[in-house]
């Protein structure tokens, strides 16, 4: 439809500007002779080195809040402790701070700790986005998982967490599943964090492109190139998780 | 819960082993969100400089960073302008949002498919969202620009102009995030029964007033709780105003968040910078909580 | 390695240097080429730098095994010596990560780095209006130690050899030298359709009100805008400023009271900003200035009141405008002719784990072979060393389109030793360096009278230097 041409237009512009050639970078003819050079020339320098950051970066983070998170996001659904209403409430909280007031301490904490410009100290902050991303949906989607087949399990005489793994975490791959890319794609996407806690070991690949950022004609081209590159990922992951996606957002977004 | 012949206790255990569960998810969280929350409120109590690292330990003037808020032009200038781009970002991404769900809403597999397409934007990371839009809003490489200028419509940069910054700034950001309402609103819409819809057009109602009188109460919890997120993230724009307008013409598109990031990144005010975030923080709290309870009364009255 | 030898003495080794990436050349003819070199000049511009290096320690590489990570602002110079990197990573087996991040961006990363005393960079720059905070902080490493080895810095390194200017604002109180600077920018002005000027029946303008006239005569014409700057304006502005008899403080670096809303300083920033407004081109209060560069070799605008080392390159191979440009002297206002003068310098900061090897970096980028070659093969002229500034042909090489640039820039730099310049050492300085940029912004995009908008600049700044803990 037209909308989605009109919508989609400011993304298409600059995917098409990541492979036309330098001097032409500002050219109006549809016709050109597509070029890698942008890309290509791309592979110098630190570029590749901050991608492999925000891979290693990205994955850690999730699997770490998954760790964490998925067992307390079980236990919270399937509990009744009387605190649940105010953790629901602190999970909300840290979604509404905004990012400075998380830099603030953490960067000077880090100095101690000598966690600046490292991959874990990365790792660690996102926990403050992704732990309660990943407890206040997988909570829905094991909501969602019947309890008969766990009560049926425990008369048996099995232990919680055994049921946990044989019978509830199956049942809510498929949420497992929506969770860790959402948690990845966060991860991906952060900027803030990174852009203060990182340097050059630690450097991502949103930052990186940053170090790009000046006005001449062709490093126009290196900047679509550098940009395409880092929503790649993303974009695959989404579309691999779309439908997943839909109703993992909604499912999180809505209040239980 | 308890089914007969289950063994005393056991209900205790259960608590217990699913207690253990949950515990590291809240020792993690305690320790990374109590920790340094704490940490911010007593720095925001310090003139804290690292050019002069003694100042952590200054608790002379304990609320002297908020008495230079309260005074500081900038510092109250930024509140406005973040209003100003809240209020405008949310109201564009809800009616936007809507808009479009209205029209994707039916089963097709054709529609399901463009749908997918327009989460692009707001998956897209922060910063390339900012650089595809810094390149619209350069006139010298805008494509926009330069078909206005072909047609006889030359238009004056957008970002250099004190007064249409701020819009150039909100239409980027809600071409950013109206996919989320899209999102919410769409499942809202596919979860209203149909036979009050039905019933309606039967007896003659036009769409105008189906969608006054069923459809929008229907989906107005959703489009509350929608509006309530989005204006929370807004507070947290950051990439778009770093790359294109660093606050500026003058000090037009600089919101607290931004000059906060100023204050403490660029100067190393870490007292004030800290005592800036602490008011942020706190002022988000009241306000959700203020339109929590304003939904909840109007729902009541519903 | 090739073996850099100064052109002009020994011709017959000059056809090596147009080979520039040939390091195929073995020991031993490398140590003859390094003796007879030597003895062919007398050692006197041959021998420092990397033959130093070659000859001090023979065949293995010095520094293999260790990684240099340098930054520094998109300046001219660090762009081009990227280029040569190559070249060093080869002579001594170090890795060097670089990059060249834009102006502001760079100083924001590097200052929030250097607050942490960090060991992320081993060579930085200290740039010109954050070096009295950044060395009165004690953030970066004194250099003295470096220099006065002369195990560590042979005497034909010629340390002296820095315009004095120029290291001056380096040191910290006590004398120490913490940076080698890299380069002298003045602000002059240049013109790159002098013709649109003549063709008006005008010349380059000499004083404000000749800047105004010049601006009516020639604006649009040929679609081209009169006047363009970029919008650092507590670096552009501060010259208008002083030459309307105002000033940033009343007396550095003593008395740090700003007066920025004397009658003056009013009455500069609205001459200033109506410059912009009336003949300035589309946006340019969002015009960075690499931007301004592009704008200029381009020809899509006129006149620029700039750094030297941006508007030398309307003269390069690659500019449109490359015969009809021209420069001149900054004007004069009616009190005076002030052209800004900065220095941005190569410093070690105090938390690197890598220093010997960082001295050596910068011993090399500031070496007077390669520095030669630099101008020789890039055309790049904004430099610092005396003995290369007094060479014939690099006067030449500043001729441009008949004006002798090289005049214009050393007259610069004898006005700016006159002292206006103290107010950039002030520590405090970056703070009310962005005041400025707001008060020039708001005042060219008319969301504020000039009156008000310095008020509000010096309310302000106030309060800034307040929060800094500084008693006024």
């Amino acid at each position: 439809m037209t909308l989605l041409a009109i919508v989609l237009f400011p993304f298409l512009w600059m995917l098409q500007m990541s492979f036309r050639p330098n001097d032409d970078i500002m050219g109006y003819s549809v016709r050109f002779v597509p070029t890698m050079q942008n890309y290509l020339s791309l592979w110098t320098g630190n570029f590749p080195k901050s991608f492999a950051n925000s891979v290693a970066v990205s994955s850690s983070s999730t699997v770490l809040s998954l760790l964490i998170g998925v067992p307390a996001a079980y236990a919270l659904s399937r509990g009744r402790f009387r605190r649940r209403r105010a953790i629901a409430m602190w999970i909300l909280a840290t979604r509404m701070a905004p990012p400075i007031a998380f830099t603030i301490p953490f960067f000077l904490a880090y100095r101690y700790l000598h966690l600046i410009d490292t991959v874990a100290g990365l790792v660690i902050i996102y926990l403050t986005f992704n732990l309660a991303l990943v407890i206040w949906m997988m909570q829905g989607f094991f909501n969602s998982v019947p309890r008969q087949l766990e009560e049926a399990a425990w008369i048996d005489g099995c232990t919680v967490w055994g049921t946990f793994r044989r019978i509830a975490l199956p049942l809510a791959a498929p949420g497992l599943a929506a969770t860790a890319v959402l948690c990845f794609i966060l991860s991906w996407n952060d900027f803030f964090f990174a852009l203060i806690l990182t340097r050059t070991s630690a450097m991502t690949a949103p930052v990186a492109i940053v170090n790009f950022m000046q006005y001449e004609g062709w490093e126009w081209g290196k900047i679509a190139a550098a940009g395409t590159l880092v929503m790649l990922p993303v974009l695959v992951f989404t579309f691999l998780v779309r439908t997943y996606l839909v109703r993992g957002l909604t499912a999180g977004g809505l209040k239980e | 819960m308890a089914p007969i012949g289950k063994p005393a206790g056991w209900e205790a255990k259960r608590s217990q082993a699913l207690a253990l569960g949950l515990a590291p998810a809240l020792v993690v969280l305690t320790v990374i969100t109590l920790g340094p929350a704490v940490y911010l409120v007593v720095t925001s109590l310090t003139p804290l400089n690292l050019v002069n690292p003694q100042s952590a330990l200054d608790f002379s003037h304990p609320l002297g960073n908020y008495r230079d808020a309260l005074t500081d032009t900038r510092f109250l200038n930024s509140v406005w302008v973040q209003i100003e781009l809240s209020v405008a970002t949310v109201v564009l991404q809800i009616a936007a949002g809507l808009a479009t769900a209205l029209l994707l809403n039916a089963h097709s597999r054709f529609l399901e498919a463009i749908r997918t397409a327009f989460l692009i934007p707001m998956v897209l990371p922060p910063i390339v969202v900012a650089i595809i839009w810094k390149v619209i809003y350069t006139p010298d490489v805008s494509p926009v620009h330069r078909a206005l200028a072909a047609l006889g419509l030359p238009l004056a940069s957008l970002i250099a102009n004190a007064d249409s910054a701020i819009w150039a700034i909100v239409v980027a950001d809600s071409w950013e995030w109206f996919p989320f309402t899209m999102l919410m609103t769409l499942a809202a819409l596919q979860m209203i029964p149909s036979e009050p819809i039905e019933a309606a057009t039967i007896d003659g109602a036009s769409r105008l007033q189906l969608f006054r009188y069923i459809v929008l109460p229907y989906i107005r919890p959703t489009l509350v709780v929608c509006a309530l997120f989005r204006l929370i993230d807004s507070i947290k724009a950051f990439p778009l105003i770093y790359v294109l307008t660093n606050g500026g013409p003058g000090t037009a598109t600089e919101v607290t968040n931004y000059y906060g990031f100023q204050q403490a990144f660029n100067f190393s005010y870490w007292g004030y910078g800290s005592a800036i975030a602490t008011m942020m923080v706190a002022g988000v709290f009241m306000l959700s909580s203020i339109i929590g309870r304003l939904d909840q009364r109007l729902g009541d009255n519903a | 390695m090739r073996k850099p030898v100064d052109q002009s003495k020994t011709p017959c080794i000059a056809d090596d240097q147009h080979k520039p990436h040939d390091s195929s050349l073995s020991l031993t003819r490398r140590r003859l080429l390094a003796g007879g070199a030597a003895a062919a000049v007398g050692g006197a511009t041959a021998a420092s730098g990397f033959p130093y290096i070659s000859r001090a320690r023979a065949a293995d590489k010095p520094l293999s095994g260790t990684t240099l990570n340098v930054s520094c602002w998109s300046a001219p110079y660090p762009k081009y010596l990227a280029d040569y990197i190559p070249e060093f990573e080869h002579a001594t087996g170090a890795k060097v990560n670089y990059e060249t991040p834009s102006f502001p961006i760079y100083n924001q990363r590097i200052d929030i780095e250097l607050s942490t005393r960090g060991t992320a960079y081993d060579v930085l720059n200290i740039t010109f209006i954050y070096a009295g905070r950044w060395i009165g902080a004690g953030w970066f490493e004194p250099l003295d130690g470096f220099i006065n080895d002369p195990k560590k810095t042979p005497a034909e390194w010629d340390a002296g050899d820095f315009l004095g200017g120029t290291t001056a604002t380096m040191k910290d109180s006590k004398g120490q030298l913490y940076g080698i600077p890299w380069i002298a920018d003045v602000i002059m002005a240049g013109a790159a359709r002098a013709d649109l000027i003549h063709k008006a029946g005008k010349k380059m303008p000499d004083t404000f009100d000749e800047v105004t006239d010049v601006m009516k005569a020639v604006h649009n014409k040929d679609n081209v805008p009169g006047f363009i700057i970029d919008n650092h304006y507590g670096w552009t502005w501060i010259p208008w400023l002083q030459g309307f008899g105002g000033n940033v403080f009343r007396d550095p670096p003593g008395d740090l009271m700003p007066t920025l809303d004397t009658p003056e300083a009013i009455a500069a920033a609205d001459f200033f900003a109506n410059l912009l407004t009336s003949y300035g081109p589309n946006g340019v209060i969002s015009y960075t200035y690499d931007q301004v560069v592009a704008a200029l070799k381009q020809g899509r605008a006129n006149y620029s009141p700039n750094n030297q080392t941006f508007l030398v390159q309307m003269g390069a191979s690659d500019s449109k405008v490359a015969s009809t440009c021209d420069f001149s002297l900054f004007p004069a206002g009616p009190k005076g002719r002030f052209p800004a003068v900065s220095t941005h310098a190569w410093g070690i900061p105090i938390g690197s784990k890598n220093k010997d090897a960082a001295w050596e970096f910068i011993k090399w980028a500031m070496s007077k072979e390669l520095i030669a070659r630099m101008v020789r093969e890039k055309g790049y002229t904004s430099i610092t060393r005396r003995s290369l500034i007094e060479q014939p042909d690099f006067r030449q090489k500043l001729m441009i389109n008949g004006r002798d640039v090289a005049r214009i820039y050393l007259d610069t730099v004898e006005l700016g030793a006159k002292g206006y310049m103290k107010y950039r050492t002030v520590p405090v300085y970056p703070q009310v360096d962005k005041e400025i940029d707001i008060a020039i912004q708001n005042i060219a995009s008319k969301q504020k009278s000039a009156s008000d908008a310095m008020k509000q600049a010096q309310a302000n700044s106030l309060t800034q230097l307040r929060r800094s803990g500084i008693k006024l």
